[in-house]
């Protein structure tokens, strides 16, 4: 055990010293923006689960069995996360980090090297998972008046599963490691994650959850549910939690304790089994993941002198930056699943505007159509943001150790940092563009908010893409195993924040006159001189803000960048 | 003392190392010499116990890394070429961390540690964040872990990469010193100069087989030269000589 917790301590020592870190001031402001994101998120659950429980509680006969049933949805969902979580940790802690080398070389059994990156690796994938599950079990403490022996049993049977989740990953991935080099898995694992998402999102779109708001609707759901009151199968990890913390609200201790025991004895068992079959298995897996295998899709060799003449006019560095980014960029196995999850959510996300039951409302339709469209235009650079800061902020980072290619070639940072941009900008502009359009055809809006709506996301996309690059070169990390994570990084935090802040600004500017000229076509007047003043007045205003989030993050990025070390 | 039989290791359908027999006695500095992909790093890992052979056996100082990893390890001091080190502990954290793994016990530890730290120049730096450190300075302070626990064998994989001329005069004096209380090196370079100067026997990969092996005497006779540095005698049997 001695030599566990010796493996254990680093981790330990970091995040101790964190604190003292260089960039320390940097880190906390991070910590303290995401302890808010975080505080809002938890609040924000509990306030749903409290409001949805106490309406289960007015729901006669039915309110408990919708409870449990509710309780049992959420613990198998939080068990697939888990499971999810896990694989993907479990095979970076295993077999992929850049200590393992010097890990493995050190005298130490491999059953253990295995149990302390396992620790540490189940920790790392279930924290988040138990603590935004505590809402939940707090909505249920409070409605159902539970003790301190609810709470204590809740906290008992997440650790269990989070320890049967994480054994059953290991086992799985070391098992699976002795046949397939880490990395394939890896990028199965994402993609599979990706599709089971991706599915479970179209599955509960589709069946339309806001049709349950109609009575009749409801009626079926209680005579569905009631039919379903069967429990779980008893070989589940979820069906014990479910049974022990049903047992503990309904004050039966006994009972409680007893599938406690069942979840316990079970996360037990696995983690010997784990540890023995690693022992056994685990170098074997390792060594493998050092080699590299064959490519599932073979390369295309010989047709670069066909593309060279195609392109030949944009020859030199620049052009070969923009080569080298785009095939890196496709290249890279984990930017599939990711893309594919994009596209997913493009198709929901416009669907969810060819069912939207503008019919049923009050209000008049051709009001709300247009009201929609504006919100669109902000919701849409919303989503552009977030795929930005996906794919366009670790885009300087990704050049990793790298760098020192750029820094030595034939090219200003000025040009690279241009080139970025441009890689990514008519990507972004397309899809942001069709997003628009698309839902705009699908709301039926007036001639002007399609005008309005595509030119104003044609302006926006190219200050977005630029505060991603910008800000990205002005905070990179060319040491991060994983690039995609540096948007979570205090720079990372900034551009979220400030790209946030530009597309409000604009949303404000641009709403005033919009309505003002919405409403002089709705009653059939023409706008005074002073509407005409506002709204060119606004409009300029928009066209110079964009031109600005354009050109200044790129010249900040080129700044910062060149003054690192 | 190291032994190497049939050492193989193949990536896929690539032969990275082609059944290596090699034999280091105690005390011995055995310089390892190839081009690029030659199968220097990958035969230095195996012997490391970082890496599995595909086949063969490795035997660092009597004892196998097949059947006894843990044993063998415990007596090797192991200097990685890109050293990876936990860049928020501090110098003294990480030989700490080192000492727990090799089973330096607390009471030689202080002092030890001490020394080494001061004799590569990193005492003044031993409570910085090793993020702090230059390329040259971790590299110091991995050496410095790695003869921490007093190893029987050390194996390095270019142990001048990155560290100044003083550095290099450093490792040059003590990588002599220890050979001279009978540890043996295993030592892999690019730098011909610092092989021919070192090493008691220097031998040489190429596309994973062992083409020649003894000393720089001996190599020029297997490259059938009558003079000439290490150099010329590699680029000879290397078959880049018009390179």
């Amino acid at each position: 055990m001695r030599e566990v917790l010796a493996l254990l301590r680093p981790r330990l020592l970091s995040f101790r010293n964190g604190g003292a870190a260089q960039n320390a001031g940097n880190r906390r402001i991070r910590y303290f923006l995401f302890a808010l994101i975080g505080a809002g998120f938890w609040a924000g659950a509990f306030a749903i689960f409290y409001r949805v429980l106490i309406y289960f509680q007015g729901v006669e006969e039915f309110g408990d069995i919708l409870a449990r049933k509710l309780l049992s949805m959420v613990l198998v969902t939080f068990f697939t996360l888990l499971i999810f979580s896990s694989i993907i940790t479990s095979l970076s802690k295993l077999y992929l980090s850049r200590d393992l080398i010097l890990v493995h070389s050190l005298p130490v059994p491999r059953g253990r090297i295995f149990l302390a990156r396992w620790l540490e690796s189940a920790v790392d994938s279930s924290w988040m998972v138990v603590v935004f599950s505590l809402p939940v079990f707090l909505s249920y403490g409070i409605v159902y008046h539970a003790g301190p022996f609810f709470y204590l049993t809740a906290g008992m049977s997440l650790l269990s599963l989070c320890l049967i989740a994480a054994a059953l990953s290991g086992l799985a991935v070391v098992t699976a490691a002795v046949l397939l080099p880490a990395g394939r898995i890896r990028t199965a694992a994402v993609f599979l994650g990706a599709v089971l998402i991706l599915a479970l999102i179209m599955s509960f779109r589709l069946l339309r959850p806001e049709r349950l708001v109609n009575p009749e609707a409801f009626s079926t759901l209680i005579v569905y549910l009631r039919a379903m009151e069967t429990p779980g199968s008893p070989l589940l990890p979820t069906t014990w939690a479910v049974d022990s913390l049903n047992a503990a609200l309904a004050g039966l201790r006994g009972e409680a304790l007893f599938h406690l025991a069942l979840s316990w004895s079970c996360a037990a068992a696995l983690a010997y089994i784990g540890v023995w079959t690693a022992a056994a298995i685990y170098f074997r897996g390792y060594s493998k993941a050092q080699t590299s295998s064959a490519r599932p899709l073979a390369l295309r060799i010989g047709s670069g002198g066909r593309r060279r003449r195609l392109f030949r006019r944009f020859a030199g560095p620049a052009w070969a930056f923009a080569a080298k980014e785009a095939r890196v960029f496709f290249r890279d196995q984990t930017q599939w699943p990711q893309l594919f999850l994009i596209g997913g959510l493009i198709v929901i996300y416009l669907y969810n505007f060819s069912v939207l039951p503008l019919g049923g409302s009050p209000l008049r339709t051709i009001y709300l159509q247009n009201l929609f469209s504006f919100l669109n235009m902000g919701l849409a650079a919303f989503v552009l943001t977030a795929i930005a800061a996906r794919f366009v902020y670790p885009a300087v980072s990704c050049e990793g150790d790298a760098f020192w290619i750029v820094r030595a070639a034939p090219i200003s940072l000025k040009a690279f940092l241009w080139v970025k941009f441009a890689v990514y900008y008519l990507p972004l502009l397309v899809m942001a563009e069709t997003l628009i359009v698309a839902s705009n055809v699908l709301l039926e809006v007036a001639p002007f908010m399609m005008a309005v709506s595509a030119a104003t996301v044609f302006l926006m996309v190219p200050g977005v893409v630029a505060m991603g690059v910008g800000f990205g070169a002005a905070y990179p990390d060319f040491r991060s195993e994983n690039p995609a994570q540096s948007v979570t990084s205090f720079g990372g935090m900034m551009f979220m924040l400030l790209a946030a802040g530009f597309i409000a600004l604009v949303i404000v500017l641009e709403a005033g006159p919009v309505y003002q000229v919405f409403m002089a076509d709705f009653r059939g007047r023409s706008l005074t001189g002073l509407q005409w003043a506002w709204l060119g007045g606004s409009f300029a205003l928009v066209v110079v803000l964009c031109v600005l989030a354009a050109i200044l993050p790129m010249r900040f990025g080129e700044r910062r960048l060149r003054e690192q070390r | 003392m190291i032994e190497l039989k049939n050492l193989t290791k193949r990536f896929g359908n690539t032969l990275a190392v082609d059944r290596l027999n090699l034999s280091v006695a105690k005390g011995e500095i055995f310089g390892f010499i190839g081009p690029n992909g030659a199968g220097k790093t990958t035969t230095i890992r195996m012997l490391a116990g970082v890496l599995a052979p595909s086949e063969g056996e490795v035997s660092v100082n009597g004892i196998s890394m097949a059947a006894e990893p843990v044993a063998a390890k415990r007596s090797i001091g192991f200097i990685p070429d890109r050293p990876f080190l936990y860049e928020k502990l501090t110098g003294m954290e990480f030989m700490r961390f080192s000492a727990d793994l090799y089973g330096v016990g607390d009471g030689s530890f202080r002092q030890k540690a001490g020394g080494l730290l001061a004799r590569f120049s990193l005492h003044d730096w031993a409570d910085e964040l090793i993020e702090a450190y230059s390329h040259g300075m971790r590299q110091r302070l991995v050496i410095a872990a790695a003869l921490l626990h007093d190893p029987r064998t050390i194996i390095v994989d270019e142990p001048m990469v990155g560290l100044d001329p003083a550095g290099i005069r450093l490792v040059k004096d003590l990588l002599r010193e220890q050979a001279r209380q009978g540890v043996t090196i295993f030592m892999s370079t690019h730098t011909l100069s610092i092989a021919e100067d070192l090493c008691d026997r220097i031998g040489v990969i190429h596309r994973g087989r062992l083409i020649a092996t003894g000393t720089t005497g001996d190599l020029r006779g297997t490259a059938l030269l009558a003079e000439g540095d290490l150099e010329e005698v590699f680029l000879r049997l290397t078959g880049q000589e018009g390179a």
